[in-house]
């Protein structure tokens, strides 16, 4: 763990360039003082609101049980988004903290914050299922050991409110800059999806 | 006739029932003989949305130290499906004399209802790392573990406490380490500390 917390830059560099090597599609990235807007567009109009939490430990489907203590590989959240009232624009509002345990991800783990900014369909594998929702907007990126960074851009590229419980069923795909993603079925807690009535 | 009106009345009673939500989380609750500190408290609204209460670290000399404080707890209000969820994270616990380090407390509280049925668990909760009177501790916590710390007092660990009539309303709150310090001659508790607090709860 305190090694973990003493990474040296050259080695969150390493991670930083094993990120971006691993990416499919241009992204914006994370680079102090400089900042590209959040990614916008693709999607369309959402007719619900979603809110969760909870703990994602697994990746890509494989499974939902808690990953091995001595990994520290698991990642905690919270939120609540929203599309405006007017839909065009896809703008949304709402905000996320999601937390990574894992040593070996950006930063030695992190905390992050995230302002919604746009809310639509999902555009990933899982356009066209109703039950998930697409948002994503900036944040601030408050490492373990590489500092924090302000105005990151984030994309929760789907939550998917499959069925109560959410354990097991729910999952969640979320991307900031091009330094970091997570995507998995929920080993606690729920998301959501709800009518569009009321602010929360 | 008077009983298709007393089912109206009665769904329409049901119907403006108030429902709601409650969430609460926080890293670590120290109660110091009357004198009490507590890191920042999530309190999500009774109508729902979220909230979050972080610090960087945490200590009372003598009785907690901790580092990356997490509390967030969310929810919503919905006819058809409504939730609350609270989770709370705290690393690097050392508590009661380092009898009890973690390197990782997390607390997860889930309340849900829809249609037809509702329920509420703590999954997810767990340690990281937890070591107990010197004794690394492998295997998962089972809820309302009890343990001794000699010569100091007592501890629960995961401590979970449903809560609501499992009808109309359901909730659970979890604390994933409750410290009892007691006076060694009297017995009488002299400090009580929560590590890793997570509630949450709906009602229709």
């Amino acid at each position: 763990m305190i090694k973990a917390r003493h990474l040296a830059l050259g080695a969150v560099a390493a991670i930083l360039v094993a990120a971006c090597q691993d990416t499919a599609s241009p992204r914006p990235s994370i680079t102090a003082g400089h900042v590209k807007p959040p990614p916008k567009g693709g999607g369309e109009c959402a007719n619900f609101r979603l809110t969760g939490g909870g703990r994602v430990d697994q990746r890509d489907h494989l499974g939902y049980a808690k990953s091995t203590p001595e990994s520290h590989d698991f990642a905690t959240f919270g939120f609540q988004a929203r599309p405006t009232s007017s839909c065009p624009p896809t703008d949304g509002s709402g905000n996320i903290e999601w937390n990574e345990h894992n040593p070996d991800e950006f930063g030695g783990g992190f905390a992050f914050h995230g302002q919604v900014a746009f809310f639509t369909t999902p555009t990933d594998e899982t356009a066209g299922d109703s039950r998930c929702g697409r948002f994503g907007g900036l944040g601030r990126l408050n490492t373990r050991n590489n500092g924090t960074f302000e105005d990151v851009p984030f994309e929760v590229n789907h939550a998917c409110d499959v069925a109560e419980p959410g354990v097991g069923n729910d999952h969640i795909k979320i991307t900031i800059g091009d330094v970091y993603t997570r995507h998995g079925i929920l080993s606690g807690g729920n998301i959501q999806q709800h009518r569009l009535t009321g602010n929360n | 006739m008077t009983l298709r009106f007393l089912v109206a009345l009665t769904l329409l009673a049901g119907a403006v029932q108030a429902q709601s939500v409650t969430g609460k989380a926080f890293g670590t609750y120290v109660n110091l003989a009357g004198n009490v500190s507590q890191s920042p408290v999530a309190t999500l609204p009774s109508s729902g949305g979220m909230a979050t209460g972080q610090a960087d670290a945490f200590g009372v000399p003598g009785s907690v130290d901790a580092q990356w404080l997490n509390a967030v707890t969310t929810g919503a209000v919905d006819n058809k499906k409504t939730g609350a969820q609270s989770t709370s994270e705290v690393e690097n616990v050392s508590t009661a004399a380092g009898l009890i380090t973690a390197d990782i407390v997390t607390a997860v509280a889930t309340s849900y209802f829809g249609q037809f049925d509702g329920g509420t668990d703590a999954t997810g909760s767990g340690f990281t790392n937890l070591v107990v009177n010197g004794v690394p501790v492998t295997e998962d916590v089972a809820p309302n573990t009890r343990v001794d710390l000699p010569g100091v007092g007592y501890a629960i660990l995961n401590e979970q406490t449903p809560t609501g009539d499992g009808v109309t309303s359901w909730g659970m709150t979890v604390n994933m380490i409750h410290v009892v310090l007691q006076d060694a001659l009297t017995g009488l508790t002299t400090c009580e500390i929560i590590i890793g607090s997570a509630s949450s709860s709906v009602a229709r």
